[in-house]
């Protein structure tokens, strides 16, 4: 038996580049997959009003002043300048929506309890899971 | 190796690629005992688990609600007496004894001063002295009686779980979290938070504190996992009167008016949800001195960030490596002993 291999099988520059093409595609297959990189997304504004979702749009420096009225009992009109987001305007008896002031990061979110609208800030960025307080 | 291989190698990764199948996650959002609701739940179940979790809510607004007509705290405060259930006569139990361990700092009987400032209301207000002295004279767990099955309350006296059921809430949501087998998630009930399990990755879920100068900003960042976190401030509702003076909603049972604490906020994490509600408001009234000899007397109860009106975020050892604040920013970050 002959141990020493034909010179058509021992591992040639090619077959050393198409391993490690494999190599890069699986992991950046699986980075991909298990979101590492597919997870990162823009920052989107998205309001609710009683529960169903009546806006969402980017946030982002390209974006131009953009502004959605709100009219229920109360009226409220939300404003993004394209880098934050804030409630510019309510005839709503707490005023803690107009209170909370301007919101930028991923998972920050504004609440008008009396007419039940959320302005929140979704995306994956840096941001911290929760935000209690 | 030849090129007829590579398909070969190809079809490997795509089977790789399959071993993962995505864990099942879901979210939902509800209005409930005033305020807003929020879930996440990872894993098998999750979605009928959420479901569930509205349910639960539901039904305690229907018993702890003390606007819902019909609720056994309405009653209660309507008629002065009230049948109760075992859950209800046990909430008002805990609500008693944490009421005595704070010594009057969390009280669920300040009910009618509640309703004269009316704070959280349509029509706020300054009580004028004389109203406050009066009211308070109707301030003081003396007033609820409990025995078995139900409870009564002398007269003009009033209870209101505000400062409690929430906290009740999340501890009977988490509980569902825990027996339906969901892998990780939480619940924000308000300013009521249960971190359950880690993150898919199997980090733990990064927790933002608010900065009460500033509502749109974060002041400090708890990791936590299966515990819970509370956050009290003045700065959550207010009302600004006719002549600027700023009144904040937590009142201080001891004087009848909104607590003047050296606090802007107080954040509580223990892994009792019931606990770290009373807590976070009793903490908030007694400002920073008491409140952290408070704490070093029930250090194996919870933990806590305080953040003063001075500017300082101090943390209690049980949180130490797991609480970040910016560097450079407004605050101090400091540990206590």
């Amino acid at each position: 038996m002959n141990s020493v291999p034909s010179p058509e099988l021992r591992p040639r520059l090619w077959d050393a580049l198409v391993v490690l093409a494999v190599a890069l595609l699986a992991i950046g297959s699986a980075v991909w997959f298990y979101g590492g990189l597919g997870g990162h997304e823009d920052a989107a504004v998205v309001i609710t009003h009683q529960g169903t979702e009546i806006a969402r749009f980017p946030l982002s420096p390209i974006s131009s002043t953009r502004e959605v009225v709100i009219d229920g009992t109360y009226h409220l009109t939300v404003t993004s300048d394209g880098e934050q987001v804030w409630v510019s305007a309510s005839d709503c008896p707490t005023q803690d929506c107009v209170r909370t002031g301007a919101i930028s990061r991923p998972g920050q979110s504004i609440v008008c309890l009396p007419e039940q609208v959320i302005v929140k800030l979704v995306g994956t960025g840096d941001g911290p899971d929760l935000v209690i307080g | 190796m030849k090129i007829k291989y590579i398909p070969l190698l190809l079809a490997l990764l795509l089977m790789l690629t399959g071993c993962g199948q995505r864990v099942p996650e879901q979210t939902s959002q509800i209005f409930a005992m005033d305020t807003v609701m929020d879930f996440y739940a990872v894993g098998d179940g999750a979605e009928d688990v959420l479901v569930e979790a509205a349910q639960e809510i539901n039904r305690l607004e229907a018993l702890l609600s003390r606007t819902r007509q019909g609720s056994e705290v309405y009653i209660l405060n309507e008629t002065g007496s009230a049948a109760l259930s075992q859950e209800t006569a046990q909430l008002l139990r805990d609500a008693l004894t944490y009421a005595e361990i704070t010594g009057g700092a969390f009280d669920i009987t300040v009910a009618p001063l509640v309703d004269a400032w009316d704070i959280h209301g349509d029509d706020p207000r300054v009580p004028d002295d004389a109203e406050i002295a009066g009211l308070l004279t109707l301030v003081g767990s003396g007033h609820l009686h409990l025995t078995d099955g139900s409870a009564a309350l002398d007269a003009g006296c009033a209870i209101d779980l505000g400062g409690i059921a929430k906290g009740y809430a999340s501890d009977v949501v988490a509980r569902l979290y825990r027996e339906r087998g969901i892998q990780g998630g939480w619940i924000s009930l308000g300013g009521n938070v249960y971190a359950h399990g880690t993150k898919p990755d199997g980090s733990l879920w990064n927790v933002a504190i608010r900065d009460p100068n500033d509502p749109a900003a974060t002041a400090a960042m708890v990791q936590l996992s299966n515990e819970f976190a509370v956050t009290s401030g003045g700065y959550q509702r207010y009302f600004t009167a006719a002549d600027g003076t700023v009144y904040q909603h937590i009142l201080d049972p001891k004087t009848g008016r909104p607590a003047e604490s050296d606090l802007l906020s107080v954040t509580i994490v223990a892994k009792n949800g019931t606990l770290a509600d009373a807590y976070s408001t009793a903490l908030y009234v007694m400002g920073e001195a008491e409140a952290v000899s408070f704490q070093s007397a029930h250090r194996a109860e919870f933990d806590m960030v305080l953040i003063t009106a001075d500017s300082r975020i101090l943390y209690t050892p049980g949180l130490a490596g797991r609480i970040s604040c910016q560097e450079g920013g407004r605050y101090e970050l400091c540990a206590l002993s």
